[in-house]
């Protein structure tokens, strides 16, 4: 639903959502504080109990943020070897595929490069946007058709041939484990939980019975901490998503390698 | 947003600016669909992968030239598997599911009579949901072909961008009928045994039944064939002093070879061809093949600055060692006139393009201005006739002065019939008997 916050980048994303929690806890510090004022100023310990409150909900709160933060950062680092597997076996292919005799190196090379200039220029952008990307599927069928219609004459090709075959099945797979991951992110319950936890935080912020000056400045200070973590786990999580993303740099340079091939 | 939107005026921050782009501008931008179908697997996969590539890059070229800023046009493709049941089903899928305006695509006369067929009557199994489909209720997107192709049709919906006889086969035959030529009189026909080389050599022998030109052998073998050393026999047998072939696919390189053999040189015989370009020549050793001729509008060896910067720009979108020919040229120039029809209508509705094309509207191709034809939905083309090189490439031996008219139903084979869309459409006369 929130998606768009993908397209904006990482700095004005960090300004928007830490700035969005601010302005939210000043918002509620200026209007919500002198009406829940009317109801807890009778009692003078207030401010002991809310700070009680504070701590214990924050270590719950805090561990949630921090083990969320945890999870998207291996989750992000975890999409981020799948793909680079993927970008040393593809590079692996085009090398073994350059060694097969005319005319079956022209036509795998072409093919090789057919499917990835397809994932530089299509595949990746469809993944940012979290649509997985269907029509490489196709090209590799192309390419496989074409490498076990070789059939190899010399010892040499016969060895060559099997190599290329191996390289192919580890590409796919590790294929297919990028295309699962594209969709991969915290559950919108998870982040419903998050939104509405900060949300009872900054409440019990505005509880407090202090100055008002002093009021806004502790509470935007915890504002602003909370937003940046949030920011933080979002940024992390999709991790084809946004300027904090796994970039398409690897099979670029293997795009560019086959170029000049 | 109006936080980001103050503070981006305040600041001036890029960022920030960027921001409130996206927060202010995300829902202003367009795509529209372009279909894209050809075979990427099976026996035509590596044929029809060229011409996808010179469509793709016309449409990557229209979004990077600033033309349309609020518009992305988006290429849908499709597998045609060079199976004509996958061609219906994946015309069907771009018509109902992807609702595209336009198909540009196919290869061979087989699959673009299907895809005619399942545009204009839908197959209940291909449908999205057959039982909600009303009679005459498809969308029926346009179909535009970029090959050369035999003639003897004509479909509203259908622009085609390749040559037809009259504008290819029959002015290489008058060249190599002329003093120019070497005033050749034996000539053999060879073909692959499918629609396009029949109904070709149809129009060959009815065009050539005036003149005192000995037809001294006619073949057809199998698409795909591998062996022609009794063709090859056969044609030495006959003493041709022209062959004209009309063989198609992979089976050139067995053909030249089996030629080369037994010891048919391009001196004495030479071959012209009508399916062979820059694309397939660089599977045949040039040995093989030094000599002979082939047919087309377009070669890459064609010295114009368009043609040059065309192959330039293909090259570096797709790799240095690639070549381009006329079907893919004709692939390139397909969708760019499409876009200037678009640009005309200002909508991608196919009754306003075929409209706006139906007023002739012309264009600057890498090959030289080609022009819509009205009547016949094809194009004013050039000729260019092509001696092989040592290099896999052509010497341009000659090259019509203007254009040639299209006439996909040339009187002396088809009588009684002709098509005129701005006029009534297609007048049907008796149908010929081609051979098949």
């Amino acid at each position: 639903m929130f998606y768009w916050i993908y397209d904006i980048p990482s700095v004005a994303l960090a300004v928007l959502i830490t700035g969005a929690f601010v302005a939210f806890s000043w918002l509620g510090t200026i209007f919500i504080r002198p009406i829940l004022r009317i109801f807890l100023r009778k009692r003078a310990d207030i401010n002991d109990l809310i700070g009680y409150m504070l701590s214990c909900f924050g270590v719950f709160y805090g561990l949630l943020l921090g083990l969320l933060a945890v999870a998207a950062y291996q989750n992000f680092s975890t999409v981020e070897t799948i793909v680079s597997k993927e970008a040393s076996a593809l590079s692996a292919l085009a090398r073994d595929v350059s060694g097969y005799p005319e005319p079956d190196r022209t036509n795998l090379t072409w093919l090789l490069r057919d499917y990835t200039r397809y994932v530089v220029r299509y595949a990746w952008p469809a993944q940012q946007k979290g649509i997985v990307p269907q029509e490489g599927n196709t090209r590799m069928i192309a390419f496989h058709e074409q490498l076990i219609r070789f059939e190899p004459k010399t010892p040499g090709h016969e060895i060559l041939h099997a190599e290329a075959l191996r390289q192919f099945n580890n590409y796919l797979e590790a294929r297919r484990m990028r295309l699962f991951s594209v969709t991969t992110s915290i559950p919108g319950v998870m982040w419903s939980v998050v939104l509405i936890g900060a949300l009872m935080n900054i409440a019990l912020i505005w509880m407090f019975d202090m100055k008002i000056i002093n009021h806004m400045f502790l509470g935007g200070i915890l504002s602003a901490f909370m937003g940046l973590m949030i920011f933080l786990i979002a940024s992390l999580d999709n991790p084809f998503r946004g300027e904090l993303s796994i970039s398409s740099e690897p099979f670029q340079e293997i795009l560019s390698h086959l170029m000049e091939e | 947003m109006i936080l980001i939107a103050a503070l981006a005026i305040a600041t001036g921050c890029e960022p920030l600016e960027k921001a409130r782009k996206v927060l202010t501008e995300r829902d202003d931008h367009q795509t529209i669909k372009l279909g894209i179908l050809h075979s990427q697997t099976g026996t035509m996969g590596m044929n029809e992968m060229s011409l996808r590539h010179c469509e793709v890059l016309a449409i990557e070229e229209i979004n990077a030239s600033g033309e349309f800023p609020k518009l992305d046009f988006v290429p849908v493709v499709k597998d045609g598997r060079s199976r004509s049941e996958n061609f219906r089903r994946r015309a069907r899928d771009l018509a109902d599911r992807e609702k595209v305006d336009v198909i540009f695509g196919c290869w061979t006369s087989l699959h673009r009579k299907a895809v005619i067929d399942e545009l204009e009557n839908p197959t209940d199994l291909f449908r999205t949901d057959p039982s909600n489909a009303k009679p005459n209720s498809h969308h029926q997107p346009l179909l535009f072909y970029p090959l050369q192709y035999e003639g003897f049709e004509a479909n509203r919906n259908v622009f085609y961008f390749g040559s037809t006889p009259n504008q290819q086969i029959l002015p290489a035959l008058d060249w190599f009928l002329s003093e120019q030529g070497g005033q050749r009189k034996r000539i053999y026909l060879i073909g692959s045994d499918y629609l396009f080389p029949r109904t070709a050599n149809y129009i060959v022998k009815k065009y050539l039944e005036s003149r005192s030109i000995e037809i001294v052998g006619e073949d057809y073998l199998p698409l795909g064939q591998r062996d022609f050393s009794d063709a090859a026999k056969r044609i030495e047998q006959a003493a041709p002093d022209l062959v004209l072939s009309t063989i198609n696919g992979e089976s050139n390189f067995h053909f030249y070879q089996d030629l080369f053999k037994q010891g048919i040189r391009s001196d004495k015989t030479p071959v012209l061809a009508t399916s062979v370009g820059e694309d397939e020549l660089r599977r045949i050793p040039p040995e093989f093949v030094h000599g002979h001729y082939a047919a087309w509008s377009y070669f890459q060896s064609l010295d114009t600055p368009e043609s040059k910067a065309f192959v330039r720009r293909f090259k570096r979108s797709f790799g240095l060692d690639r070549v381009v020919d006329d079907p893919m040229e004709a692939a390139y120039t397909q969708v760019m006139v499409w876009k200037e029809a678009y640009k005309k209508a200002k909508s991608s509705d196919p009754d306003k393009i075929r409209a706006v094309l139906e007023k002739g509207l012309e264009f600057d191709a890498p090959g030289g201005k080609v022009k819509v034809d009205p009547k016949t939905h094809h194009l004013y083309k050039k000729f260019r006739l092509g001696r092989i090189g040592i290099e896999r490439q052509f010497e341009i031996v000659y090259e019509s002065k203007d254009l040639i008219a299209p006439d996909p139903f040339p009187a002396f084979a088809f009588p009684g019939w002709e098509c005129d869309w701005t006029r009534g459409g297609l007048i049907k006369g008796p149908v010929p008997n081609i051979g098949l």
